[in-house]
C-alpha cells in the first residue's frame, strides 16, 4: 500500500515538472535567452566584402576598435595649404581669390563658436580643439565630442550613428561629418519620399479600420 | 533530386535515358509507340502531356492560393475527370516515354508544375529538397519570362539571433524606409503594399496609434510631432505561428519568423493573432513590373508571391542572411534603425539593449518581439 502511494506521488511529481517547463528553448524570456546564448561572433558572415570599396581607417576609443570612413581624401580642396600658404590674418583684404563662399556657419550661436572654435587660422591643415591643441582632419570626430559628449558615448558604443554595409563584423560606423555637415549639422526639413495612394483612397472612402 | 521525396513526382521521361529501340516502357503488347497515329483524334504525345496535366492540376496552373483552396469545383463530373486524369497520366507517361524528344519546353514546365503542386512544406525539406525547388522556380521563371533570377535557401546561420532597435528620436519621417522595402521585397505595386508604417504622433500624448498618422504628405518632421515605424517584430513568442492551421508560418533558428508562400492556404488567422498588424495579405495577384524586379531572391523572403497568401517583413531574411543589413537600415539616413545579432555581446544591438532606456510595444502579452525602441 506504502509502495503505491510513493509511486503515484512520484508520477504526479514528474507530472508537474514536465508540464511547468514548457519554454521551448528552456528560456522564460528572450534576454534569459540572450543571456544564456550569448558568445563573440566567429561565424562565416561578414561585412569585409561589402567595405572592400570604401576607404577605412581604424579607430580606438575607450574599450571600442571599429572603422570609420577615411575623411580627407572626400574633402575636395584639401590639402589646405595648397591655398592656406601664410596665416588666415596675412590673407585678409589682399587681392587672392576670394573661397568658401558657399559655407555659411549654422551651429550654436555665434557667441559660443566660429570659425576658430575648429580652425586654426595659423595651421589650416589641421583641426583644432578647444584648448588649442591639433586634430588630424580624419579624426574631426573628436572636435565634435568636446560638445557632444552624451551623442559620443551613444555613437561609440553603436546608438548613435549609421553602420557602413552589413550587420556582420566587422564593424564600420559613419563618422559625425559623414551624415552631419559641421557648418550646419542639424538635419533639414522635407517632403516625404513617398505617399501611399492606395492608403488615401481607402481612407477616403472609410474603409480604413 | 533525393529519391525519398515527400511528395509524388511525375515522370514524364525528362529524365529517361534513350531505351533500346523496339522496347517501350508500356509492357503493352497491342498499341504501339510508334509515331503513327492510328485514330484521327488521337493526341501527339505533347498535347497528351499538356492536357493530362491540365486535367488534373490544370485549375491550380492558372490560379493561385485562395482560389486554389476555396474555390474548387468538385462536382461529380469533375471529380471523374480527374480521376480519369491522373489515371491517364500513370498510364501515359509509361506509354509514351520511349517516343520522348527531350527538352521540349512545355513538358518541362508541366514537370515543374507537377513537382511544385506536390512538393512538401519547405520547414520540412531536407536541404537537398529545399535546393530542388529553389531550382525549378528559377526554371520555371526562366520559361515563363525569359529572364533569369536568382534564389537562395540559405538556411539560419549558428550563433545568429536577429534583432533591432529604433531610435525614436532620431526618425524625421521621411520614409526612405518604406519605399526601399517595396523595392527590395517585391511587393504588389497596385495594392501599394508596404510592410513598414511611419507614424505621425503628437508630441505630449504618447502613443495612441488611433490618433496616429500613416500616410501624411506635407514637410517632415512637422512642428510639435514626433515619428515612429512598425513592421513585424518578429516575436520570439510569435501567436501569429501558434494559429496557423497548416504550419505555413514558424520561427527559425536565427529567430526571424517567415511563411512558406506555397504551403499558405490564406485563412488569415495568424493576421488576425498579430496584435501589431504586422501581417498583409494579398488580396489581388501581385504585380511588379519586370525591370522593377529584384532578383536577388530568398525562398522564405522577397521571391514573388501569389494571390491569396500572407506576407510580410522577413528582415530582409535575402540580405541578412549573407551579412548585409536590412534594406530599410541601409536606406534610413538618420540612422534611427540598427540591426544586429543578439547573441554577440559585441555588437551595437547588444549594446542598446544594454546602456540606453528601451522597451517594446505590448510587452505584457509576452510575445516577446525582438524590436526594440529608444530614445537618445
Ligand atoms: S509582429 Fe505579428 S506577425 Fe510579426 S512575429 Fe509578432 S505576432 Fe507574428
Ligand atoms: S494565412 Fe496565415 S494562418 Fe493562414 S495558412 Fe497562411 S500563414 Fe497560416
Amino acid at each position: 500500500m506504502k509502495n503505491r502511494t510513493l509511486i503515484y506521488y512520484v508520477v504526479l511529481l514528474l507530472g508537474i515538472s514536465l508540464f511547468s517547463c514548457k519554454e521551448k528553448d528552456g528560456y522564460h524570456s528572450i534576454s534569459d535567452k540572450i543571456e544564456g546564448e550569448s558568445r563573440p561572433y566567429h561565424g562565416n558572415l561578414s561585412s569585409e566584402d561589402l567595405l572592400m570599396d570604401t576607404e577605412l581607417i581604424q579607430i580606438t576609443e575607450g574599450e571600442f576598435t571599429f572603422l570609420i570612413p577615411e575623411r580627407k581624401g572626400q574633402i575636395k580642396s584639401f590639402a589646405c595649404i595648397e591655398c592656406h600658404s601664410k596665416p588666415v590674418s596675412q590673407m585678409k583684404g589682399t587681392t587672392a581669390q576670394k573661397a568658401h563662399w558657399d559655407i555659411t556657419l549654422n551651429h550654436a550661436n555665434s557667441d559660443a563658436m566660429d570659425c576658430a572654435t575648429c580652425h586654426n587660422g595659423e595651421d589650416m591643415n589641421s583641426l583644432n580643439t578647444l584648448t588649442g591643441k591639433n586634430i588630424d582632419f580624419n579624426l574631426s570626430y573628436k572636435l565634435c565630442a568636446q560638445c557632444h559628449s552624451s551623442q559620443f558615448e551613444d555613437w561609440k558604443g553603436g546608438a548613435h550613428g549609421k553602420k557602413v554595409a552589413g550587420w556582420a563584423p566587422p564593424r564600420a560606423s559613419n563618422t559625425c561629418v559623414n551624415c552631419h555637415n559641421p557648418h550646419s549639422p542639424s538635419f533639414e526639413t522635407r517632403w516625404p519620399v513617398q505617399y501611399n495612394t492606395q492608403k488615401g483612397i481607402e481612407r477616403k472612402e472609410g474603409l480604413d479600420h | 533530386m533525393s529519391e525519398n521525396k515527400k511528395w509524388y513526382s511525375l515522370d514524364l521521361g525528362l529524365n529517361k535515358t534513350k531505351k533500346s529501340s523496339g522496347t517501350c516502357g508500356c509492357g503493352n503488347a497491342e498499341g504501339s509507340c510508334s509515331s503513327t497515329p492510328k485514330k484521327e483524334e488521337e493526341l501527339s504525345p505533347d498535347e497528351f502531356y499538356e492536357a493530362a496535366i491540365n486535367a488534373s492540376i490544370g485549375e491550380e496552373r492558372h490560379k493561385d492560393g485562395f482560389d486554389q483552396v476555396f474555390d474548387v469545383k468538385m462536382d461529380r463530373r469533375s471529380a471523374f475527370r480527374k480521376l480519369t486524369a491522373s489515371l491517364l497520366i500513370g498510364a501515359g507517361a509509361v506509354s509514351t516515354s520511349c517516343s520522348v524528344t527531350t527538352g521540349d519546353k512545355s513538358k518541362e514546365k508541366a514537370q515543374i508544375d507537377w513537382e511544385e503542386q506536390f512538393k512538401g512544406n519547405y520547414k520540412l525539406m531536407t536541404d537537398e529538397e529545399k535546393q530542388g525547388t529553389i531550382e525549378r522556380l528559377m526554371r520555371s521563371y526562366e520559361l515563363r519570362t525569359d529572364k533569369n533570377i536568382s534564389m537562395t535557401a540559405e538556411n539560419a546561420a549558428e550563433d545568429v539571433l536577429f534583432g533591432y532597435a529604433f531610435n525614436i528620436s532620431k526618425c524625421q519621417g521621411y520614409m526612405n524606409c518604406v519605399s526601399a522595402c517595396v523595392e527590395e521585397n517585391n511587393q504588389d505595386r497596385n495594392s501599394e503594399m508596404q510592410y513598414i508604417r511611419i507614424h505621425e504622433m503628437k508630441d505630449g500624448e504618447g502613443f495612441k496609434f488611433d490618433k496616429a498618422d500613416d500616410n501624411y504628405y506635407h514637410e517632415v518632421p512637422a512642428e510639435g510631432h514626433f515619428y515612429m515605424g512598425t513592421q513585424c517584430f518578429h516575436c520570439d513568442n510569435p501567436p501569429c505561428v501558434e494559429v496557423c492551421p497548416v504550419q505555413a508560418t514558424w520561427k527559425e533558428e536565427d529567430g526571424l519568423v517567415v511563411i512558406d508562400y506555397d504551403w499558405c492556404v490564406g485563412c488569415r488567422y495568424c493576421m488576425a493573432a498579430c496584435p501589431y498588424d504586422g501581417r498583409r495579405f494579398n488580396w489581388s495577384k501581385p504585380e511588379v513590373p519586370e525591370n522593377e524586379v529584384n532578383k536577388n531572391q530568398h525562398y522564405l523572403g522577397n521571391r514573388m508571391r501569389k494571390k491569396g497568401v500572407m506576407e510580410k517583413c522577413t528582415f530582409c531574411v535575402q540580405r541578412t542572411r549573407k551579412g548585409k543589413n536590412p534594406a530599410c537600415v541601409e536606406a534610413c539616413p538618420t540612422g534611427a534603425r540598427i540591426f544586429g545579432n543578439l547573441l554577440d555581446p559585441k555588437s551595437t544591438i547588444r549594446w542598446v539593449l544594454e546602456n540606453k532606456k528601451v522597451f517594446r510595444l505590448k510587452e505584457d502579452l509576452g510575445t516577446e518581439p525582438k524590436f526594440w525602441y529608444f530614445m537618445d
